[in-house]
C-alpha cells in the first residue's frame, strides 16, 4: 500500500483530513467527531442532501488507511475532475455558492445540526451547479447558540458580493486580496454612505464592523432555532436581491455579438471547430479566452467531457454561468486573467495550487487569443508553445490572428513595439519543437488560421 | 457547549452580539410582515394571489 498523501490544503479543522492513495481522494473522520459523524449519516441528513445535490456523496472503505490512532471511518467521496477557488469565480457563482450554503444549513438544522464553518472553500462546481464537498462541516445544533459561522460566511460571501454590488469591485478581485474573508471594517470603510440606508448592508456590514470583538465580556447571548431561521431568510433575500457591478469596464463581453467580423466567420469557425474535434479522442478540455463560452458549449456536448472555459472578463463568466443549462453538460466557467493566473496561495504555498497546477487537459483551445497575448501582453511568440504544453497532455486547437486583421491592428493602434517576427510561418516554427500541425485552414472570408495540433512526445 | 476541538474558526463574540441583535429586529419585522399580509389578505378579494410566502410564515 502506497503512503497515503495528507492534502497541504485539509489541515485546519481537527474533526478529519483529506489524503491522497493511488491518486484517489480519501477524508479521514477522527474518533473526535465520531459523535457528529454518527448523527450526520443516521439523522437522515446525509441522505436528505446526497438526493438533493446538495452534498457530495461519499462511500465508506473499512479501513483505516493512514494507519492514525485517531482513526474512526475512511471515506472515499465522488472524485472531482477539477478544483476551483472563490477568486476564481464570477459574482454569480459565488452567489449561488452562498445560497447553496445556506440551503444546506437549512436541510441540517431541520435535522439538529448545523454548519460550523461556513467557508466557499467547502463549495465546488459540478454539472455546472454548486456542490458541498466538506462532510464534516456539521455538529449537532445547540438552539441556544448563535451560528458559529456568522461572521465568516458574511467575509467570504455577503462582503465580497456587497462590495461589487455597491462598489464594482469584482468579487473574484476581493477574494485574490482576502482569501479567507474581507473583514467587516474594511467593508464598511469602502461602502459607500448610501448603503448606510440599506437595512441588510446597515445590519451585516456596519453594526457588525461597529461591534467590537469580545464585546459580550464572556457571557454567551440567548438565541433560538427561530432567530437562526429569520436570519438565514434575511440572508437569503439579501442574496437574491444583489446585482452584479461588472457591466462596468467588460471588455469582452459583446464579442460575438456586436463586434465580431460578421456572422459568416462565426459560421465557417464553428464547421471547422467541429470538424477538428469529431475524431478527437479527449474527455477534459481547457478553453482558454472563452468569451461567452460559445466554443466551450460545442465541447461540453460530448457526453462525458468536463469543459473549464477561462476568461479574464468576469462579465463574460457571469453571462456564461447563466446561460448554462443542463444540456450544456459539465462546463466549470473560470474568470482567469491568464498573464495573470491564479498564483499558489496558503500556508506554504501548498493550500491553493496554481492554476496550471490544477488545469491539464487531453485538449486546450487557444481561439482568438494569440494576437492579444503577443501584441496586448507582449509576451514573445516563442514562449507560447511552452506555455499550452504544460496545460494539454494531447491536442491544441489554435487560431492564429495576423497583423492585417482589423482586430490586431485595433490592438496595435497605439502601439509602436511588440516582438517580431509576428506572422504565420514564424508562428508555425515556434510551434513545430513542442506539437505537430495536424490541420491547417485558414477560416474563409478572412486572414485568420485555424490549426489543430497534437503534443509532440519527448 | 461547543467542544473544544470544533472552535477551529473564530467566531468572534462581537458577531454572536450582531446577531442577537439582528434576529431581534429581524423578529420585529418578520412579526409585522406577518400582520401585514393577514391585514391585506382579510380585505383582499383575491386571497390566493396575496398570500404570504410559505417561508415567511415559518419565519
Amino acid at each position: 500500500m502506497p503512503e497515503p498523501h495528507h492534502h497541504p490544503s485539509s489541515y485546519r479543522d481537527p474533526s478529519g483530513f483529506v489524503f491522497l492513495v493511488n491518486g484517489i481522494y480519501h477524508r479521514q473522520v477522527n474518533a473526535g467527531y465520531a459523535d457528529n459523524y454518527d448523527h450526520l449519516m443516521q439523522s437522515g441528513l446525509y441522505d436528505t442532501l446526497v438526493t438533493g445535490r446538495l452534498l457530495i456523496p461519499h462511500e465508506e472503505i473499512p479501513e483505516n488507511l493512514t494507519a492514525s490512532p485517531q482513526w474512526y471511518r475512511t471515506l472515499q467521496p465522488q472524485q472531482l475532475p477539477f478544483i476551483s477557488y472563490p477568486y476564481e469565480w464570477g459574482f454569480e457563482q459565488l452567489r449561488d455558492a452562498a445560497l447553496h450554503t445556506l440551503a444546506v444549513l437549512k436541510q441540517a438544522v431541520e435535522k439538529n445540526m448545523i454548519l460550523k464553518d461556513a467557508s466557499p472553500y467547502n463549495i465546488q462546481f459540478v454539472q455546472g451547479r454548486p456542490l458541498f464537498i466538506d462532510t464534516l462541516s456539521f455538529e449537532k445544533y445547540d438552539a441556544s447558540l448563535p451560528w458559529i459561522a456568522y461572521r465568516q460566511f458574511c467575509e467570504s460571501f455577503l462582503f465580497p458580493l456587497y462590495l461589487e454590488h455597491y462598489c464594482g469591485i469584482a468579487s473574484g478581485k476581493t477574494l485574490t486580496a482576502w482569501p479567507d474573508g474581507v473583514p467587516a471594517a474594511v467593508t464598511a470603510r469602502l461602502l459607500p454612505g448610501k448603503s448606510r440606508f440599506n437595512a441588510g448592508a446597515l445590519l451585516h456590514v456596519h453594526l457588525q464592523a461597529g461591534v467590537k470583538k469580545g464585546s459580550t465580556s464572556g457571557r454567551q447571548p440567548v438565541f433560538s432555532r427561530q432567530k437562526l431561521t429569520h436570519l438565514i431568510l434575511h440572508l437569503e433575500n439579501i442574496l437574491r436581491k444583489l446585482k452584479s457591478g461588472n457591466n462596468i469596464g467588460s471588455t469582452w463581453s459583446n464579442y460575438y455579438n456586436g463586434t465580431i467580423l460578421g456572422h459568416g466567420y462565426l459560421q465557417e469557425k464553428q464547421r471547422l471547430f467541429r470538424e477538428y474535434i469529431k475524431d478527437l479522442p479527449f474527455h477534459s478540455a481547457l478553453d482558454l479566452g472563452a468569451n461567452d463560452g460559445y466554443f466551450s458549449k460545442i465541447l461540453a456536448e460530448r457526453t462525458g467531457t468536463t469543459v473549464v472555459a477561462v476568461d479574464g472578463d468576469a462579465a463574460c463568466i457571469d453571462r456564461m454561468y447563466k446561460t448554462t443549462g443542463k444540456k450544456d453538460g459539465d462546463l466549470l466557467p473560470l474568470c482567469i486573467d491568464l498573464l495573470h493566473p491564479s498564483p499558489a496561495i496558503g500556508f506554504r504555498n501548498r493550500e491553493r495550487t496554481a492554476f496550471h497546477e490544477r488545469f491539464c487537459t487531453e485538449l486546450v483551445v487557444a481561439l482568438a487569443l494569440v494576437h492579444h497575448l503577443v501584441l496586448s501582453g507582449n509576451v514573445p511568440l516563442a514562449d507560447l508553445p511552452a506555455f499550452l504544453a504544460e496545460l494539454s497532455t494531447d491536442a491544441l486547437i489554435i487560431e492564429f490572428v495576423p497583423l492585417e486583421d482589423e482586430k490586431a491592428q485595433e490592438l496595435i493602434r497605439h502601439k509602436a513595439q511588440w516582438h517580431l517576427p509576428y506572422d504565420a510561418a514564424a508562428f508555425e516554427a515556434c510551434f513545430r519543437g513542442s506539437f505537430s500541425i495536424q490541420q491547417k485552414n485558414i477560416i474563409p472570408g478572412t486572414e485568420r488560421i485555424l490549426y489543430l495540433m497534437k503534443k509532440q512526445r519527448p | 457547549m461547543i467542544g473544544q476541538f470544533l472552535l477551529y474558526i473564530d467566531p468572534g463574540s462581537g458577531s454572536y452580539l450582531v446577531q442577537v441583535i439582528i434576529a431581534a429586529l429581524l423578529g420585529v419585522a418578520f412579526y409585522f410582515k406577518n400582520l401585514w399580509w393577514k391585514f391585506r389578505s382579510f380585505f383582499s378579494k383575491n386571497n390566493k394571489d396575496r398570500q404570504p410566502k410559505k417561508e415567511d410564515e415559518n419565519a
